[in-house]
């Protein structure tokens, strides 16, 4: 983890040097630490709904698609095609679009801008959603039926199975497939800046915008700073994932290394 | 103890089990052999409810268990299985393998459920391995828990589908030890297997099962000396080379 961890700054070290060529200015640096503060907390906010959500929808849905009963199953696989079918950018946009449209004329607010924009952070929720259900399905269905049976035969009624036997293996195993989705999703937050919201990439296009009238190498300043404070969440989050894994680590059910 | 009477089940065009008569009394041992795919494990999975027969009644002691009013779910409690491929929970280890039924399903607090289970182990023969993973446990060892923890739940009749078949041949004695000993305790057994020495030498009754029925049946030395019918002697010749 450790060297994983260096190496990462190495790279980032590198990034810079070629960036400034040798010139690093740092009162730059420090003179936008503001507004890229702003934009951050934004994203974060993005990352503590987006994640949640998506892992809560993408949970039930993968569930659902595992179900005896067709009609349960219908709606996981209709939820999970549609959503995983939509490019993340179009289900923003159109989500806000109606959240907008509904607002104003059927329950008559003035502005909803507010609603538009949890309506497209849902929308990317329910995006990342589609994914892990289908991990969540692969996890369910690598449990062996050989498994449920026992179960089963010890008294075990369908939900204790579902719960003590088949979801806690199905959790292990889906664990690092996940982490790569979270990763992922946390870095599609910046396509919400198509509805004006100001998160840390939109800052830094804004701030490109500024620099690139003063001195072009002011530009690799902003976006050194962006890309480390996006790999800081991405990292915390994933290496959460990794102790998880971790800690409930079981010979014989150990999660492939990535 | 366990009656069974006129038992069919069809999956979808395929006609399984052919009416199926079969009276296993309190403490006796009962080996069905025959050849693979004739419904041997259908009829046992019937007998628990595993899968639900199409016709005919199975009761257990006075209770008809296809009575529509009976659970499922109380019927598995009584009677216990073992299976070919062992099916452990890969995710706990052998004590907790043993623990979960009976804190999950007879409500034990956790403490009695662990002295039963510790208890059930050691019978076994596996007190050292309480800890250990499947994963971590060899074939015959992973049969072995799978064994307590159908025993844990104190059944009245212990089921065992080809429980020697998926082990490798030095792992194939220790268990079959182990149900021996069940036998001499006293608990009523039905056994689908192809392991003559133990069927001769631990049942009472031998049943030979061939294409979804029971074709005869009789003492050990009845089927495997002087068989009745054809198909058994074939059968009994191409087992015992």
């Amino acid at each position: 983890m450790a060297v994983g961890a260096l190496g990462a700054l190495l790279a980032f070290g590198i990034l810079i040097l070629i960036g400034s060529r040798g010139v690093y200015n740092l009162d730059y640096a420090y003179s936008i630490v503001n507004g890229l503060g702003l934009g951050l907390r934004l994203t974060l906010t993005f990352v503590a709904v987006v994640v949640p959500v998506g892992f809560l929808v993408g949970f039930l849905m993968g569930w659902a698609r595992t179900s005896r009963s067709w009609f349960v199953r219908g709606l996981g696989t209709t939820y999970v095609e549609f959503f995983r079918s939509m490019p993340p950018i179009v289900l923003i946009f159109f989500f806000a679009l109606i959240a907008s449209l509904v607002f104003r004329r059927y329950l008559f607010v003035e502005n909803p801008i507010g609603f538009a924009l949890g309506m497209g952070v849902l929308a990317l929720a329910l995006h990342s959603g589609s994914y892990q259900a289908e991990i969540i399905r692969a996890g369910i269905l690598s449990v062996p039926t050989g498994q449920t049976e026992a179960a089963e035969a010890i008294g075990l009624g369908r939900g204790q199975t579902m719960l003590f036997v088949t979801l806690p293996q199905a959790f292990r195993v889906s664990l690092p497939a996940l982490g790569n989705e979270f990763a992922s999703v946390i870095k599609d937050t910046s396509l919400i800046n198509i509805l004006g919201a100001l998160e840390l990439s939109l800052w830094g296009q804004l701030l490109t915008v500024d620099a690139l009238s003063v001195d072009f190498n002011l530009v690799f300043i902003i976006w050194v700073e962006i890309a480390l404070l996006y790999f800081a969440i991405t990292f915390t989050v994933t290496r959460g994932i990794r102790a998880l894994e971790n800690r409930f680590k079981v010979p014989g059910l150990e999660a492939a290394e990535l | 103890m366990i009656r069974v009477r006129g038992v069919h089940k069809y999956f979808g065009n395929l006609h399984v089990l052919r009416g199926v008569d079969l009276d296993v009394a309190k403490a006796e041992v009962l080996c069905i052999v025959g050849p693979s795919g004739s419904g041997k494990s259908t009829l046992l999975r019937c007998i628990n409810l595993l899968i639900q027969p199409d016709k005919g009644d199975i009761f257990l002691e006075d209770v008809r268990v296809t009575a529509p009013e009976v659970r499922p779910e109380w019927v598995r409690q009584h009677v216990g299985m073992v299976f070919q491929s062992f099916n452990l929970f890969a995710h706990l280890n052998a004590l907790k393998n043993v623990m979960i039924g009976l804190t999950r399903v007879k409500k034990m607090p956790k403490e009695e459920a662990r002295r039963k289970a510790v208890f059930e182990l050691e019978r076994v023969g596996l007190a050292d391995k309480l800890d250990a993973f499947p994963a971590q446990l060899s074939g015959g060892q992973q049969q072995r828990v799978a064994i307590a923890r159908s025993l844990a739940m104190g059944p009245k009749v212990m089921l065992f589908d080809e429980p020697t078949s998926a082990l490798d041949p030095e792992f194939i004695r220790e268990v079959l030890d182990v149900m021996s000993k069940l036998a001499d305790e006293g608990m009523t057994m039905i056994v689908v297997t192809h392991e003559m020495g133990f069927a001769k030498g631990v049942a009472d009754a031998v049943a030979f099962f061939d294409e979804g029925r029971i074709l005869e049946a009789g003492s050990p030395s009845d089927i495997f000396e002087r068989p009745g019918h054809e198909r058994t002697k074939a059968f009994v010749s191409k087992i015992l080379g």
